[in-house]
């Protein structure tokens, strides 16, 4: 009983976490605190019905009408008997809440407010689902099922939000379904009664199921496959991936995918993906009785933080009414045509967005799903893509004169659009003193806007390169001006940015030029049409679109008369004719890849990039590998010779000691002895004994941890050494002066060592065999050991050490505390 | 009675005399015990070392020739106490008998009032007359109505005991054992000192022939002279990761007692001093592991199905101990620095 009251508290709670993913639907929290009544009244009925022993249908009953009750205290149509009763009336009332919510389902974007209709559904879907969960959880003690419906839960921001849903809700309600799952397996665990550890101890309630490692292990593999896997099938990687990340594409495969979509996919990358595919893709068909149009746009970024600028999420109402009329910015030198126009978006380009000229006033064969923003000025959906879709629209051209642009008097500072669309993150130094320079001495907004326009100029040496990095944070600005080398991407948002920096509202807007393959009327806009601009806000005038992009690199570039070619008078005619078909055989035949980087739009005025960089030799590579190999094999053996010649040295400088206490002769010329000192003493026998068991080492004479020094002298003189006196004594020397070093009050002292040790290492290497000397010399097995041992050491400590943490942390284990408690 | 108590040993002996004093004993014992030089040396070395010995062999190997020997090479007090079933506590530690001349109750010594005392067959008497031994073979004292009463120094017991016969004997409770410093085994002797013997025992005993080359005073300057031996730090700890060895090896039921520990280092003194070193080593401990520590510890029951002697148990711990190093890890020692790095588990609460 215990345990399945603990299981419905657990299911109710995972149902809550589960109802996280809703969190990205309503835009405040109320949906939370009615549902967790809701799911509380579920959750308390159930136990109650299970108390009293009721049957499972008994306690379905219950708990469905105790979410009834609930629903009819949360939601009061006034007509209920002591406001938790429900009456017809009641009921019909939730019939128009449900039929409200449809309504408003349609009628709201994410993220939709409070409204009684949308909180009543999620209220009652969460509810149903804490019932389902409490059903298959704790009735049928089947909790995994339970999964389904949370899983139900989370499929609604995946249906709202076509593109990208928040992970973290999912992360959340995935944590309460393993809750439940733990909760419940544990429980079955208990029930086999006692828990044994191997060693025949018993378990605490509060410590994990000796079973607990094998779960883990278990769900690491799976973890790791399910991560691994999906990257090394080719064929999922290229197809996934590359459709989340990358923009419209052939539909092929490769490099297929949605390009700008709404605001959360960057509009940058997908523009320079787009741009540097060498497969042209026809994206848009547009026919307009506007003799020479400006740019068709489709997105607007006008949110600039320090990762560059950024589209904000649009929002606005139904396209299919009556758009705001610009008329009454007309007159005082702004001149406004009206046109009309159809698009017929291709197969291949599949968004949210919906590509239209400026200022929209009327559009037809567009649903209700079709928002437009007016502060944007885009047409744009949650539901809906662009994909294969064609539309008119009316719309209303505005063309200035650079004297009218100048008269637009300057925002005051607290103007909203000023405010909101001057920010900067946080001062760049070179960009503020670039505009400081460019701006000073201009009087009007319009003319500080033409000078930095004029500033991407050729004559400052900008130029058009589609190779650059794309980017347009504060960094990349600064690189972008000063290497000066750049597409449209780059000098729209640097010009936005400078254009800010200078106090003017400024943004990005991304469309397309008028390409190069004009029809009449009709213009066909493939990928490589794609562009960025600049446009600036006047008091006034509204939006007036700035292109710095230098012309020759975008083919179908328009200018106006307010912000007019800066390269005029460059020869190099724009290269619109030359662009038309990138696709060169050259082009086609290489493979997408890196190369394609360097492929530019217009061919005839590529900057050569396309010569073959030099291939550095590979030799070197190969010699500096093996040189490295060779140094590595030779540090154990430089490691043995420095240990040697520092065990060597301790003897000499004692000697060096003795020499100057002496007679202060030459110390070079004296026989090595021990020092008079005793500690000298006994450092020099420890370090000969050190030298010695190190070289039994190297020689594979066994070095036994349990022998004193004069056993092993024994030993040596028994079995490894040829019966020749001096050698002999020189072992028994070693040992007596290691034994009297370490265990006697006075050190042995006045007795040679280092030729002893020298002699017997002689011995040894001379009875060893070809082999051994050989390793002794190159790879020393001594130092080899060393390291070894010092290894397991240090990995031994570090595996007491993370014993003594789990110890540690195992004190505030979250079950053994509540074991604890339930002790007491 | 002329006491001499526990702490007033003699003055220091020089090196060579030391040497001279000990030997002289040595090749005394050796006139009448031949061939066994390290039994003897050993001997000497619990005498040395103030402790107690018990000679454990088959019957007619020598265990109280070489008891006798002992006692008559040195000029002192010796008793001779030969363990019957009937043996009485009273008559090994005193009586106190009514003296119709005084009208007062005297006082009147037992065995154990001599500097040697020989406890011959020790298990052939009950285990009351055993425990009799307890108190003065550790505190070197005699309680008797209440009174007590300080035994001199040296004082030694030199008990045999015959290992083979099991009716009418009372093994030696485990205390009693405890107070032993050294068991030793005689041990038969080989073929050229069988012969030896032969020649001279045939006529006489040579035990009485024996003169005493060295008295209680020599003794005390010897034992004095032992206490002086230098042991270093690393040698103590050796002796103690032997010691703990015995505790913690899962062959053993009961491991050795810190009394053991103490008198391991005493008689590695012992035997360090008459080797002429005035320092321990480490081989002089694992040379005395055995006699010293095997009659102290129990096997357990497995150990004892498998046949295994305590002594074998003993000897094998001795062959894995790693030597303790004062410098640093030994590097030779493969072994993990640290435990295998499990946090030990909190006893379960009730």
């Amino acid at each position: 009983m215990i345990s399945s009251r603990n299981i419905g508290v657990v299911a109710a709670l995972a149902t809550l976490l589960a109802a996280a993913p809703l969190s990205a639907i309503f835009q405040g929290w109320t949906w939370l605190i009615e549902s967790i009544i809701a799911v509380a009244v579920v959750a308390g009925v159930a136990a109650l019905t299970r108390l009293a022993r009721a049957p499972l249908w008994g306690q379905v009953l219950g708990m469905l009408a105790g979410l009834m009750f609930a629903l009819t205290w949360l939601f009061p149509s006034g007509k209920e008997l002591f406001a938790i009763l429900p009456t017809p009336g009641t009921f019909s009332y939730f019939g128009d809440l449900l039929a409200g919510s449809m309504q408003d389902m349609r009628s709201y974007g994410v993220e939709v407010p409070d409204t009684d209709p949308l909180l009543f559904i999620a209220v009652l879907g969460v509810g149903g689902v804490a019932v389902l969960v409490d059903v298959l959880a704790v009735g049928l003690r089947r909790p995994a099922l339970a999964g389904l419906p949370m899983l139900a839960i989370y499929s609604v921001p995946v249906a709202v939000y076509v593109d990208s849903v928040p992970a973290v809700p999912f992360v959340v309600g995935a944590a309460g379904y393993l809750w439940l799952l733990v909760t419940d397996n544990v429980d079955r665990v208990r029930r086999f009664g006692r828990r044994f550890t191997g060693d025949g101890r018993d378990v605490d309630v509060w410590e994990a199921s000796p079973l607990a490692s094998a779960g883990r292990r278990l769900a690491i593999v799976g973890v790791a496959l399910a991560v691994v896997l999906p990257l090394a099938v080719p064929g999922m990687t290229g197809g996934l991936l590359d459709s989340l990340s990358r923009g419209p594409g052939n539909g092929t495969g490769n490099g297929s995918g949605s390009g700008g979509t709404s605001g959360r996919i960057d509009l940058f990358a997908s523009l320079a993906g787009q741009l540097n595919q060498s497969q042209v893709t026809e994206l848009v068909k547009v026919t307009t009785t506007e003799p020479n149009p400006f740019y068709l746009r489709y997105a607007v970024a006008d949110e600039l933080r320090s990762t560059g600028f950024q589209a904000r999420n649009p929002s606005g109402r139904p396209a299919n009414r009556d758009l705001p009329n610009p008329a009454d910015r007309a007159g005082r030198g702004v001149q406004q045509t009206s046109h009309r126009a159809t698009v017929e978006v291709t197969k291949n380009l599949s968004m949210a967005l919906m590509p239209v000229y400026a200022e929209p006033v009327r559009t037809e064969d567009l649903n209700g799903n079709w928002l437009y923003d007016d502060s944007q000025q885009v047409i744009f959906s949650n539901r809906e893509n662009s994909r294969g879709r064609k539309y008119s629209f009316d719309y209303i051209r505005s063309t200035f004169t650079p004297a009218a642009l100048r008269a637009a008097p300057a925002l005051p500072t607290d103007h909203p659009v000023r405010r909101q669309l001057t920010a900067t993150p946080g001062a760049v130094p070179e960009v503020e003193e670039l505009v400081k320079t460019l701006v000073q001495g201009k009087r009007t907004d319009y003319d500080r806007v033409l000078a930095i326009y004029q500033h991407f100029s050729a004559d400052n040496g900008f130029s058009y390169r589609l190779s650059t990095e794309s980017g347009s944070s504060g960094q990349d600005i600064v690189d972008f001006l000063t290497n000066k080398v750049g597409y449209c991407q780059q000098y729209a948002a640097a010009m936005a940015w400078l254009v800010r920096s200078a106090g003017i509202p400024a943004r990005v807007a991304f469309g397309f030029t008028n390409g190069s393959n004009r029809d009449g009327d009709t213009f066909t806009l493939t990928n490589l049409n794609l562009h960025a601009w600049t446009e600036v806000y006047f008091d006034g005038a509204g939006w007036v679109p700035f292109d710095a992009t230098p012309a020759y690199g975008v083919p179908g570039s328009t200018r106006s008369t307010w912000a007019p070619d800066n390269d005029a008078p460059e020869p190099t005619t724009p290269g619109g004719g030359v662009a038309g078909t990138p696709t060169g055989p050259e082009a086609s035949a290489g493979p997408s890849g890196p190369d394609n980087a360097d492929q530019d739009i217009d061919d005839g005025l590529s900057l050569g990039g396309t010569t073959p960089t030099e291939q550095p030799p590979v030799w070197p590579w190969w010699a500096a590998g093996l040189l490295a190999l060779l140094a590595l094999l030779a540090v154990p053996a430089l490691r043995r010779t420095a240990l040697r010649r520092r065990r060597g040295g301790q003897a000499a400088s004692g000697a060096l000691a003795l020499a100057s206490v002496d007679d202060g002769t030459e110390p070079g010329t004296r026989p090595v002895v021990v020092g008079v000192d005793a500690n000298r003493a006994r450092a020099d026998a420890h370090a000969a004994w050190a030298e010695l068991l190190d070289t039994l080492v190297d020689f594979r004479v066994p070095v036994d941890p349990t022998e004193t020094p004069r056993a092993t002298a024994d030993r040596l003189v028994r079995d490894a050494l040829d019966e020749d006196p001096a050698v002999i004594g020189s072992a028994r020397l070693l040992g007596r002066a290691e034994e009297r070093a370490r265990y006697a009050r006075d050190p042995l002292t006045g007795e040679q060592l280092l030729p002893a040790l020298r002699a017997l290492r002689g011995a040894l290497a001379a009875r060893a065999d070809r082999r051994t000397r050989l390793l002794a010399a190159v790879l020393p097995p001594s130092v080899l050991l060393r390291w070894r041992t010092g290894l397991a050491d240090s990995s031994g400590r570090m595996v007491a050490l993370t014993g003594q943490a789990r110890h540690h942390l195992l004190r505030w284990n979250p079950r053994r505390l509540l074991a604890n408690r339930a002790a007491r | 009675m002329t006491q001499q108590t526990w702490d007033e040993v003699g003055g220091l002996l020089p090196h060579d005399e030391f040497r001279a004093a000990s030997e002289a004993i040595v090749a005394n014992i050796e006139q009448v015990i031949e061939g066994k030089t390290a039994t003897v040396r050993l001997a000497l070395a619990v005498l040395l070392a103030e402790g107690h010995l018990l000679i454990e062999d088959v019957p007619g190997v020598g265990k109280t020739k070489l008891a006798k020997a002992l006692a008559r090479s040195i000029d002192c007090t010796v008793r001779r106490i030969q363990f019957t079933p009937d043996l009485l506590p009273s008559d090994v530690t005193g009586v106190s008998v009514y003296n119709q001349e005084t009208h007062d109750f005297e006082f009147r010594p037992g065995a154990v009032f001599a500097n040697l005392v020989v406890g011959d067959e020790i298990n052939r008497a009950s285990p009351k007359t055993q425990s009799a031994l307890l108190e003065c073979m550790e505190e070197r004292q005699v309680t008797v109505d209440g009174v007590t009463y300080q035994l001199q120094t040296p004082f030694m017991v030199i008990a045999t005991q015959n290992p083979i016969e099991m009716e009418g004997t009372y093994p030696l409770p485990e205390a009693q054992r405890d107070r032993f410093t050294a068991r030793i085994a005689m041990g038969y002797p080989d073929a050229n000192a069988e012969l030896a013997m032969l020649d001279g025992h045939g006529a006489t005993d040579p035990l009485n022939e024996l003169r005493a080359v060295s008295d209680a005073a020599i003794v005390r300057q010897l034992i004095a002279t032992v206490r002086q031996v230098h042991v270093a730090d690393a040698v103590k700890q050796y002796a103690i990761d032997l010691v703990t060895a015995t505790r913690e090896t899962p062959d053993l039921r009961l491991g050795a007692s810190p009394r053991a520990t103490l008198q391991l280092l005493r008689t590695a003194r012992a035997v360090a001093a008459l080797e002429g070193r005035d320092y321990v080593l480490p081989d002089d401990l694992q040379a005395l592991a055995v006699p010293v520590l095997a009659h102290r510890i129990i096997p357990t029951a497995d150990a004892q199905l498998a046949r295994r002697t305590t002594d074998a148990i003993v000897s094998e711990l001795v062959h894995r101990l790693p030597l303790p190093h004062d410098r640093q890890r030994n590097p030779y020692d493969t072994r993990p620095a640290t435990g295998n790095g499990r946090a030990p588990y909190e006893p379960r609460r009730p």
